[in-house]
């Protein structure tokens, strides 16, 4: 089985980049020729470019909430995913890029499609290279969650 | 007074918001356009590496990471006091291309053809990519997929990555092409250029061939009279990477042609407490509100600007296509809002065929692709993002490290006409305080259209199109609210 993991983010943009520095963590703990790690500034169609061709498929990624706890880790199938990161102002939605490549044929998605999500409540962040306390904070956590979503 | 939010902006990933101010009775008396901006470049920019730029500003947009990447490496060619090898030119033109392919091919598919293709009339969950293959037939999306994809590779081959280009260098480019990379471009090039000229026959028998979108296209609340603003090359042709800034006016004749680096002479940005976002302004005319018309300073960008702005393309089919587009419409200037998608479509021409062009020069195998560099300095460097007109500017400290670093993105160049254009939209849609659904989306075809693009990585858009519309009774207090997946 071949699994892919992405850290998505926009890694000059704070803790919008959180999903990437979660990605350069597991690349030191994991060394498996059937688990790639990579990043990506992206969304919607590119982000499914990326994910084609795995059968299964984690997304790291930061996840605006209005209430809660910021800095939390959430394991999130993406069929109830509701909002889903994009820096792409004008490209579709993940979801939708699915579907579309579902209805057109594409045979390569991957059956399982996980997001680990960090919830914060400030987006667009400010530029800036470093993540803020409490979101570094769930970078260990978010490894973890990762590391025990690759085990199943 | 009413307030009418909209926010999230439907498919447009980001924070935009729009408020629509009512009078007393019940008509509007203004609406904007809120674009949240992203803060601190500038400081964060400052004491870094001078080459660093161009792989930092294409992180600033995942939507134009290509634009900001050449714009940042020819301020830096202006900063270095370079000038870079033919070849080099040609390398970054040709990728420019690629980007051109696929970003024209999304837009006018994904995000503003439906209205179109559909039809603005049609149900939401309707008017979106699947409801395109839905009446257009899942041969052609296959078709739009594998063109997008052929704009991504040609774009990857060249700069090593699509999302992140590498390959711009003060003073040139780090890699050529070797022949199979050449044989490979071509094959895709030459299927581009059919997908083109298909996707101008699909609008030809869609839209121009239906008389209800033509009125639409011709109607009042989609035309706006402002000056339009372009890269145009030495014969006026309109040109993507390079050239010099031509202005037109309401009527297509010049109003002012200049060098980039003077930009700061000719552009001047006004300030809006309600928005981070500058408007810029032509300083000649000056800030004269949110009105178009020859005595405001307000200008539009982007495919429609560029091609009001020139004087034809510099490729044959496209030229063609140029002249029948002012024909069809009208004569020159074209100021209708949603003309911008067949603009959008005639520039996807113009790439394919640049891109046969450039991939035959035999120069574009060379490898001298980079002259050195001199002493560090100040530089500006200007590019056509798709979306419009793309401004660059650093100063550089003795030490090669950035001292100062100014930009003007598209969407600030666009952003007054874009507020105009939903103002104008929304007086025509909404009568005595009397608003529906329908009138959401007359609204956002109006900026839909100059496919703004918001502070990137402004986040999160649900599956379908998330709207919301706060009605505020006249002491600003919410009595209303209109939501929409979310």
């Amino acid at each position: 089985m071949k699994t892919i993991i992405l850290g998505v983010g926009n890694s000059i943009l704070s803790d919008d980049g959180v999903g990437i520095h979660v990605a350069n963590q597991l690349k030191q703990k994991i060394n498996n020729p059937n688990i790639t790690i990579d990043e990506a500034l992206t969304g919607g169609m590119n982000l499914l470019d990326l994910l084609l061709g795995y059968d299964k498929a984690i997304i790291i990624d930061a996840v605006k909430i209005d209430n809660g706890e910021e800095g939390e880790v959430k394991r999130i199938s993406l069929s109830k995913f509701s909002t889903m990161h994009s820096c792409n102002p004008h490209d579709v939605s993940l979801i939708e890029a699915i579907q579309m490549a579902e209805k057109l044929g594409e045979t390569r998605i991957p059956k399982e499609i996980i997001v680990i999500g960090i919830t914060m409540k400030k987006l667009p962040c400010e530029f800036g290279e470093n993540l803020s306390e409490k979101i570094a904070m769930a970078v260990p956590k978010a490894v973890e969650i990762t590391l025990n979503e690759i085990k199943k | 007074m009413e307030t009418i939010t909209i926010d999230p902006i439907t498919r447009l990933e980001g924070h935009g918001k729009i408020s629509i101010f009512l009078d007393t009775k019940g008509d509007v008396a203004n609406a904007y356009l809120q674009i949240p901006e992203l803060r601190g470049f500038e400081r964060f920019s400052q004491g870094r590496r001078a080459e660093d730029m161009p792989q930092i500003t294409s992180r600033i947009c995942g939507v134009c990471p290509v634009a900001h990447h050449f714009a940042s490496t020819k301020a830096l060619d202006a900063a270095f006091n370079v000038d870079p090898p033919s070849a080099a030119k040609k390398l970054r033109e040709l990728m420019y291309c690629g980007y051109y392919i696929y970003d024209h091919i999304l837009h006018f598919y994904y995000l503003g053809g439906p209205d179109f293709v559909v039809g603005p009339d049609a149900p939401a969950a309707k008017r979106n990519i699947l409801g395109v293959i839905e009446k257009a037939g899942v041969e052609i999306g296959k078709e739009v997929i594998k063109h997008r994809a052929y704009g991504q590779k040609i774009t990857a081959i060249l700069g090593g990555k699509a999302t992140h280009p590498v390959c711009g260098l003060p003073g040139g480019v780090s890699k050529g092409l070797n022949k199979d990379e050449v044989k490979n471009i071509e094959t895709m090039g030459k299927s581009c250029v059919e997908f083109a000229k298909f996707s101008l026959k699909l609008f030809d028998d869609i839209v121009l061939k239906n008389k209800d979108y033509v009125d639409l296209i011709l109607s009042d609340p989609y035309t706006l009279k402002t000056y339009n603003m372009g890269l145009v090359d030495k014969n006026n042709k309109v040109n993507f990477y390079d050239g010099k800034i031509r202005v037109t006016d309401q009527k297509g004749g010049e109003h002012i042609k200049f060098d980039g680096k003077d930009y700061f002479k000719i552009i001047d940005e006004h300030v809006e407490e309600w928005s981070y976002i500058k408007f810029t302004y032509l300083k000649d005319i000056g800030w004269k509100g949110f009105k178009d018309g020859k005595d405001s300073g307000i200008y539009r960008v982007g495919p429609l600007g560029r091609l009001n702005a020139a004087e034809g393309m510099a490729t044959t089919l496209a030229d063609k296509e140029y002249k029948r587009f002012f024909e069809t419409l009208g004569g020159k200037a074209v100021n209708s809002t949603l003309a911008f998608h067949w603009a959008r479509l005639i520039e996807l021409l113009y790439a394919t065929e640049r891109v046969m062009e450039l991939i035959k020069d035999p120069e574009i195998t060379s490898t001298k692709i980079r002259n050195p560099v001199g002493e560090p300095g100040e530089g500006i460097g200007v590019t056509e993002a798709a979306r419009g007109t793309l401004i660059h500017h650093y100063k550089l400290d003795k030490d090669g490290l950035i001292d100062k670093a100014n930009l003007i993105v598209a969407t600030t160049n666009n952003a007054g006409a874009i507020n105009m254009s939903v103002r104008n939209a929304a007086q025509g849609i909404i009568k005595k305080g009397k608003v529906n659904d329908g009138l959401l989306n007359m609204v956002e075809m109006a900026f839909r259209a100059y496919d703004p693009c918001f502070a990137c990585a402004t986040h999160t858009l649900p599956g379908g199109m998330p709207l919301e519309v706060n009605i505020y009774d006249e002491n600003k207090r919410l009595y209303k609210k209109l939501r929409r997946n979310l």
